[in-house]
């Protein structure tokens, strides 16, 4: 409880407020605009936060992680564009509502819907702090270097087997990605490792440069090399308060989206999609009216949007509880904790109770936050979807700019930060998932630091897992990649004999 | 006459697909509406310039692997005399007698992480290949285009905005962040189509709120040694430095 309100205090510091403030309006501006999204908004934010406090840092990115999905909703349910990829499966039932005439009822459910799933995962996040808290606090001795290793390894496992069909892609892009964060000066013997005589080369790729090219500037390239889309006006009539109602009527599918939000959230590698898929089939398979689905269907709707918002906060949990970032949001805010000197993992529960607190309640603040400007404001927040998506390329790209040249103002920064931009671009033109590559600089990085600290307790290969942590998630290791050898062979032999 | 209708008949294998006649009621070739799929969420199909550009990716993984014998330190490698016997030893299938080098010593050496990266690398970029290749193959015996010269072009008008970035970086420490940025943004305002006064005075303005937000306000360090400023009044100039 002490933690808790330590924790609290924290947090009504005004820089920490106007930070919450700052990231959930941003966020909610950013996802409603299709083409930016929170990855971009994150990764052009990620140089701004070295000049910040560390719990400033963290809070504005929280706010544009956790609000960016609401507004996401927006674009998906009036234009039939999802603002943020995980609002995909939004458009189905809720543009299909639009159509109908239902504008303000979609948005109603999406809000109504996201905002229990944002909370769900949040109290219990909370709720797992405050009963098991004192318990956790001895995690930090069953964790040691091996067993973070491992966790690593798992994730980069997990992550592979979430692109269901392109997992060979997804290994290429994490070991590139891997093998990126692993060229410069090594610090320990002074070995160069793919450096071929580059002085830039000698400190290594800055993690930031990294990701602002691949995300930002190879979406900035993406948006002015397309075309502008002209959406059709849509009108939002009526109040917005009714979906509240509605989401009680349909509980059952409310609670379960909810629950998987949370269950995949806290998975590495796993995250929106995966959460998404078991939610909106599970929903269908309970629903009265399955064949609506896809047609308009409220239940798919709120299947949808809660468990995309079940996510952010479970998310959380790896990133905090081993140090493992599970997603490409979660693993920029790695970033953070790498500059503020703060080494999440198992010690956090022992040395920074009141942090996690502070976290988990600002969280829950954005959420309330995002959710009063949406029933203000929509009408005007609508507006920004019509803004000329070139436009926004440009001006994406002068941000980045900014972004870049801040961290070591090196020019040859801003350069190797367009050509990550590039590669970024022939990428997403391929369809080819670009978040295996930052997962593969961040969870290399943990992965090779790990193994460093480690090799002095690891007389042989056996050492690596004879620890109960380290053993058991390597055994999960095993049975992941047995199920994906599994899966291909079955998915081949319907296929042959198709 | 009669004949002929039959024989026409005869190419529709269903009942369906026969031509619409005076009295039948209409039918129509749309097809059915699609069921909306969860799995969606994962379709994935390769696009065109997919198979080159899984060469490249191939060719980069080759590139890593054959530079991994002169640029990781496996030069100056240390490890047991017989290398066999060791991994048996450390399965637990072989004895080793004397002193043992401690699998720890041989995984802090700096060759050891790239390695582990090539061993996922290299076999996926290969797969990927193949797979590509096969997707390719298929695409060519349906009569399905293939060429990737319209993404060729996307890449070349990329390359326009990229050459645009890199003469923005080094033209900022020339003018400045301000007047460079102003520069840009209404440049590339007229590059895109937008060029009417509105939106070259929205370029405008924009550029300018992003210097006030991030160099005025936010005092985010941007390149100082500026040949513009140094020809302004010293008061003027020192202004500009600090907040512009």
């Amino acid at each position: 409880m002490e933690a808790f309100l330590t924790g609290i205090d924290s947090l009504m510091q005004p820089a920490v407020l106007l930070a919450i403030l700052i990231g959930s309006v941003g966020g909610l501006i950013i996802g409603a605009i299709p083409g930016i999204g929170p990855a971009i908004a994150i990764a052009i934010l990620l140089p701004a936060t070295v000049f910040l406090d560390d719990l400033v840092s963290l809070v504005l990115l929280l706010g544009v992680y956790g609000s960016s999905m609401y507004g996401g909703a927006i674009p998906a349910i009036l234009i039939n564009t999802p603002g943020t990829p995980v609002n995909a499966l939004t458009t189905y039932d809720g543009y299909a509502m639009t159509r109908r005439g239902e504008a303000a009822r979609a948005l109603s459910l999406a809000y109504s819907a996201s905002f229990f799933g944002g909370c769900f995962s949040i109290i219990i996040a909370l709720i797992a702090l405050f009963v098991f808290g004192p318990y956790l606090r001895d995690l930090g001795a069953l964790f040691g270097q091996r067993d973070i290793l491992m966790a690593a390894v798992l994730g980069g496992v997990l992550l592979i087997a979430a692109h269901r069909q392109t997992m060979g892609i997804a290994a290429l892009l994490f070991a590139f990605g891997f093998l990126i964060s692993m060229i410069g000066r090594q610090s320990t013997r002074q070995i160069d490792r793919y450096t071929f005589d580059i002085q830039y080369l000698y400190s290594g790729f800055n993690l930031i440069v990294v990701i602002v090219g691949i995300f930002a500037l190879s979406q900035a390239l993406n948006l002015m090399v397309g075309k502008d889309d002209d959406p059709p006006e849509a009108r939002i009539t009526g109040g917005l308060l009714s979906g509240f109602r509605e989401i009680v009527g349909s509980k059952v599918i409310t609670i379960s989206s909810a629950c998987y939000g949370t269950i995949m959230g806290i998975i590495p590698g796993v995250g929106e999609f995966v959460a998404q898929f078991f939610s909106y089939s599970t929903a269908r398979s309970l629903s009265k009216e399955p064949a609506r689905f896809g047609h308009g269907s409220h239940e798919g709707l709120i299947a949808s949007e809660t468990s995309n918002n079940a996510v952010p906060a479970a998310a959380m949990i790896p990133l905090l509880a081993l140090g493992v970032p599970g997603e490409a949001l979660t693993a920029m805010m790695m970033v953070v904790f790498f500059d503020a000197g703060i080494k999440p993992g198992p010690d956090i529960f022992e040395n920074n109770p009141d942090f996690l607190f502070s976290l988990f309640t600002a969280l829950l603040l954005i959420n309330i936050l995002v959710l009063a400007t949406l029933l203000f404001s929509t009408r005007l927040i609508a507006k920004m979807v019509y803004i000329p998506n070139r436009f926004l390329g440009a001006f994406i790209m002068i941000l980045s700019f900014v972004g870049v040249y801040s961290i070591r103002n090196s020019l040859t920064d801003c350069i190797f930060a367009i050509i990550f931009g590039f590669i970024g671009f022939v990428l997403r033109r391929l369809d080819w998932p670009l978040v295996p590559i930052v997962l593969g600089l961040v969870l290399g990085s943990i992965i090779v630091e790990r193994l460093t600290a480690g090799a002095g307790q690891i007389k042989s290969a056996v050492d690596l897992i004879n620890r109960p942590v380290s053993g058991t998630l390597f055994m999960v290791i095993l049975l992941v990649i047995g199920f994906i050898i599994w899966t291909s062979f079955k998915n081949r032999r319907t296929e042959y004999q198709s | 006459m009669v004949k002929t209708a039959v024989a026409s008949k005869e190419i529709y294998l269903f009942e369906d697909g026969l031509p619409f006649e005076a009295g039948q009621s209409f039918q129509s070739e749309c097809p059915r509406d699609k069921k909306v799929k969860a799995q969606n969420l994962f379709k994935f199909s390769r696009k065109r310039g997919d198979f080159q550009i899984s060469v490249v990716a191939a060719g980069i993984a080759m590139f890593f692997f054959m530079f991994f014998w002169t640029k990781t330190g496996w030069d100056g490698r240390k490890l047991p005399d017989e290398l066999g016997s060791y991994v048996a030893y450390q399965f637990g299938l072989a004895d080793i007698d004397g002193r043992v080098t401690r699998f720890g010593r041989i995984l802090k050496q700096s060759w050891v992480a790239p390695m582990l990266c090539l061993f996922v690398f290299v076999p996926a970029s290969l797969w990927n290949l193949r797979n590509s290749w096969k997707e390719m193959e298929w695409r060519k015996r349906f009569l399905l285009p293939t060429s990737a010269y319209f993404e060729l072009t996307k890449y070349v008008a990329a390359l326009e905005y990229v050459a645009y970035f890199i003469i923005y970086t080094l033209v900022v420490p020339i003018l400045g962040y301000l007047v460079s940025t102003i520069i840009l943004g209404m440049f590339l305002t007229w590059r895109l189509g937008y060029r009417s006064r509105r939106w070259i005075l929205t370029g405008f303005f924009s550029s300018l709120g992003l210097v006030i937000a991030f160099r005025t306000m936010l005092q985010i360090k941007t390149p100082l040694s500026i040949w513009l400023y140094d020809q302004l009044p010293s008061a003027a100039r020192a202004f500009m430095l600090t907040y512009f």
